[in-house]
């Protein structure tokens, strides 16, 4: 059956054909195995599959942070969702190459939160905000879209 | 030719300031080195100094916009249906429509896709039948000349939520949300400005920043003051695949969708071009053997030469 999806599916005329069955078996598992597939396919490299999740929570958990983090979001997920940018960023604005600029913008909360001085100008830290949501959605990128399907 | 005259003029030219070097040494008052250069010396400087006022004037980058005006540039992001020998991810199309229909329609229209279009690329046709029947449409005029309204075809262009602009700026504190059909064609940044500005509302919005009353701050629009408010939350849609339904997730799905809704012929350019390639380099090869064969009388032809009888003399 599979064979003859392929040969159909690589059939020109296939789509017309697609239109003329009514709502019956066919058309809806065609979708349906895509789904499946394309499911495999992306969780493969993304990470850990299901069975390798209940391994990991016995072993790895002293292995490396990496490790630790993903099982975090893990157990959450049953709870409530992470959004994996969030936490990317987060790990990103920590990370070294992140650090001076993060030391800018915090010195400038601080001096624009701590002034109450009325005379002084009007200052914001929105450029400073910028280049750290900068550097850290740089470095995020890559992470995220190996975690997102 | 003009290289071997110029070399004679500066031989000669040395000759001659040799001798005058000598007739001044010979008159006690030897030549300073600093007359010999100072043309080139004059020369240089007028070049080096025109550069630095070039510099001076035209130099700087001048930004009439302040950063915060420009808006923070979005991130480039990997998008896979943006290589150029991927096609969009139909399973990511339809996760992407479906977070368009429960999430975004209800500001924002979709004016350009008919229903017809989403047959084949994101919905079966009985998917996109069921979905255009739930609205209706205006009818032809019937014998009475009365206007009756008729469940939706596939034929039919996916409804609008707001009659027209002055409705949808009216429902919306004056701003109006645009339509996305051809958005993702629309703006700088493309795909990557689309998700950056779902997913960039900071949680709290940077020290100082005055945001005015009704805006929302976001550091990816220009001037961080968008109507706009953050709409995507995780787990906002429950998607049939089971995919989990991150704020990130549902913000690639649905920009994929928009890519899709702005370049719905994407994928067969993608194909037209490499059909360009293909048929281009077989026309080359093809030429290349065309050339070696109309060539080879040329190519293989013989040149003799036959000494001509020096008319019985043998030598000179």
């Amino acid at each position: 059956m599979g064979f003859f999806d392929i040969v159909a599916a690589a059939m020109p005329w296939s789509e017309s054909e697609a239109e003329a069955v009514s709502g019956g078996s066919s058309t809806e598992s065609t979708p349906a195995n895509s789904g499946g597939k394309g499911e495999g396919e992306a969780k493969d490299p993304s990470g850990p599959t299901p069975d390798d999740k209940d391994e990991g929570g016995d072993e790895g958990e002293e292995k490396e942070e990496g490790g630790e983090k993903e099982e975090e979001e893990e157990e959450e997920e049953e709870e409530e969702l992470v959004d994996p940018k969030e936490t990317f960023e987060e790990e990103c604005k920590e990370s070294k190459a992140c650090a001076p600029i993060k030391h800018h913008f915090e010195e400038c909360v601080e001096r624009v939160t701590g002034t109450t001085d009325s005379k002084a100008p009007h200052e914001d830290c929105v450029e400073e905000f910028f280049h750290l949501a900068h550097c850290a959605t740089q470095c995020a990128a890559p992470k995220l879209w190996a975690a997102l399907k | 030719m003009l290289a071997r005259s110029r070399l004679l003029v500066g031989a000669v030219r040395n000759a001659a300031v040799n001798t005058t070097k000598r007739a001044a040494s010979t008159s006690a008052e030897a030549a300073s080195p600093f007359k010999l250069n100072a043309a080139g010396t004059a020369a240089t400087a007028v070049a080096i100094g025109s550069m630095a006022w070039y510099y001076h004037l035209y130099g700087p980058e001048l930004h009439a916009m302040t950063p915060v005006e420009e808006g923070l540039h979005p991130t480039k992001y990997p998008w896979v249906h943006a290589q150029y020998n991927k096609t969009f991810d139909h399973q990511a199309l339809r996760r992407g429509f479906q977070v368009y229909r429960e999430v975004c329609a209800s500001c924002h229209s979709l004016s350009r896709i008919p229903y017809r279009s989403l047959v084949g690329t994101v919905l079966t046709v009985d998917e996109a039948k069921a979905m255009a029947e739930e609205n209706e449409y205006d009818t032809e005029p019937n014998d009475e000349g009365e206007i009756e309204k008729r469940p939706g075809k596939l034929s039919d262009y996916l409804p609008s939520p707001y009659k027209n602009d002055e409705a949808a700026r009216a429902a919306n504190n004056g701003a109006l949300p645009p339509d996305l059909s051809l958005m993702v064609k629309a703006r700088h940044g493309g795909c990557d400005y689309i998700f950056s500005l779902l997913t960039g509302y900071p949680e709290e919005t940077p020290a100082g920043a005055v945001v005015p009353e009704g805006l929302n701050f976001n550091p990816y629009f220009p001037g961080t003051g968008i109507a706009m408010a953050r709409v995507l939350y995780n787990e906002l849609v429950e998607y049939e695949d089971e995919t989990p339904a991150t704020t990130s997730q549902m913000a690639k799905d649905v920009v994929e969708f928009l890519n899709w809704s702005a370049e719905p012929e994407m994928d067969q350019r993608k194909k037209m071009g490499m059909k360009v390639l293909v048929i281009t380099s077989a026309l080359f090869a093809l030429s290349v053997w065309v050339k070696r064969y109309k060539w080879s009388p040329v190519k293989t032809r013989k040149v003799a030469y036959a000494r001509p009888q020096m008319g019985g003399r043998r030598g000179h």
